[in-house]
């Protein structure tokens, strides 16, 4: 089942395509009453980032800042989307990502994804000082 | 020793993955139950099991296999049964049942689309189509960037504008690539992605579906449509109208990080 073009699935695939693909092979799927399901302590860090709040301060001030740098005269993007948008955006500072408008958290699970995998042991998620788990971090205090 | 189990099939499914590498430190081998007509695919239970990156897609690889060749019935991640007699109990008292979905899938794979929007496309969206947002974002810019007050008061205005064009184009999303399947489930809400569709889609079909989510892309290009598959068919083992999936692993509150 690996042979279509353009898809992002199969294990080798982008970080986003692979959370995608996980969130249904834990979420969906077969359940059997006479067998138990193991514990899933430890993926809540999956569901907390999924359930970020939107409409936090930071997200008003965010689209406050990009509406008044937006060009309404240039149109919207010929193309947007396609990778060359990704370098154009990302030059214009961190928080401005080609990502959809309200899809902060799926980047979060991904990045919490990388973790596990450069991690490699049950702990990697603990006590890490890196930057991008600073936000993660800001964004569960936001919603609680 | 308990048995974790990814999937139940056809006893005729002509390639089953016995001896492939499945859930575990190092990778249980895989091994096939077989009960009457049906087969379980399943492995020896490493102890202590967690949802890790690796052990999820182990057992999404495990599926993949089976499905290339065959149609499965995918388990939800995680199923363990005490024993083997224990799943070959269960194969043998809901054959009917699992015969009935296996026929019904045969043939058909899932695939899931997500999308998002690309975030200056849908402001510009948002901006060219309501004057009071423009009114007050062009006061804004004259003030220099407005007084943060101000600049709640936009961004609140905004993100509302936001969440209603999320509405509609996913709305616009899941009806534009609905008749090129057999059927459609949809997937938990979620901050993450404004659509979360699975399609069911037969494999000879599947060029047409293809199809389909590429002219969704030609024709909103302010989305980014995310497309999976194909997959087995995790999202229409059961009959009917599918559940909302969310909330099985919700609840627990631990802080991790």
């Amino acid at each position: 089942m690996t042979v279509v073009p353009a898809q992002q699935t199969g294990g080798g695939g982008g970080s986003s395509g692979l959370y995608d693909v996980l969130e249904l092979v834990l979420d969906r799927g077969l359940v059997i009453d006479a067998f138990v399901r193991v514990s899933l302590v430890g993926i809540e860090i999956l569901k907390i980032d999924v359930r970020v709040v939107v409409a936090s301060v930071d997200t008003y001030l965010r689209f406050a800042e990009a509406c008044n740098r937006l060009d309404l005269e240039a149109g919207p993007r010929k193309s947007p989307g396609l990778p060359e948008i990704v370098g154009e955006v990302t030059e214009s500072g961190a928080r401005g990502k080609s990502k959809g408008a309200l899809s902060g958290a799926a980047e979060t699970i991904s990045d919490a994804f990388k973790q596990a995998r450069e991690g490699g042991s049950e702990s990697e998620t603990e006590s890490r000082p890196r930057a991008r788990k600073s936000t993660s971090a800001r964004r569960k205090e936001e919603q609680e | 020793m308990s048995t974790y189990v990814y999937g139940i099939t056809a006893a005729s499914h002509p390639s089953l993955p016995e001896g492939m590498g499945g859930v575990g430190d190092p990778p249980r081998p895989v091994r096939i139950l077989r009960e009457g007509e049906l087969a379980a695919v399943v492995s020896d239970a490493p102890e202590g099991l967690r949802p890790k990156r690796r052990e999820l897609l182990a057992h999404q690889n495990v599926l993949s296999e089976i499905g290339a060749a065959g149609c499965v019935l995918p388990m939800r991640f995680g199923s363990v049964a005490p024993d083997d007699d224990a799943v070959t109990g269960v194969l043998a008292e809901r054959a009917e049942h699992y015969g009935e979905r296996l026929r019904a899938l045969d043939g058909r794979v899932e695939y899931n689309v997500k999308a998002n929007h690309v975030e200056e496309a849908v402001l510009h969206h948002v901006m060219a189509g309501n004057p009071e947002i423009r009114a007050l974002a062009e006061a804004n810019r004259q003030a220099g960037g407005g007084s943060y007050d101000d600049k709640i008061r936009l961004g609140e205005m905004v993100a509302a504008a936001v969440k209603d064009r999320e509405a509609e184009d996913g709305a616009v999303l899941e009806r534009a690539l609905a008749p090129a399947a057999d059927a459609v489930s949809v997937g938990p809400e979620s901050t993450g992605w404004l659509a979360n569709v699975s399609y069911l889609v037969k494999r000879e079909t599947a060029e047409d579906f293809l199809a389909a989510v590429e002219q969704v892309r030609k024709d909103m290009p302010h989305l980014e449509v995310r497309l999976n598959g194909p997959l087995p068919p995790y999202s229409f083992v059961e009959p009917g109208p599918a559940e909302p999936a969310g909330a099985a692993t919700g609840g627990a509150d631990t802080e991790v990080g």
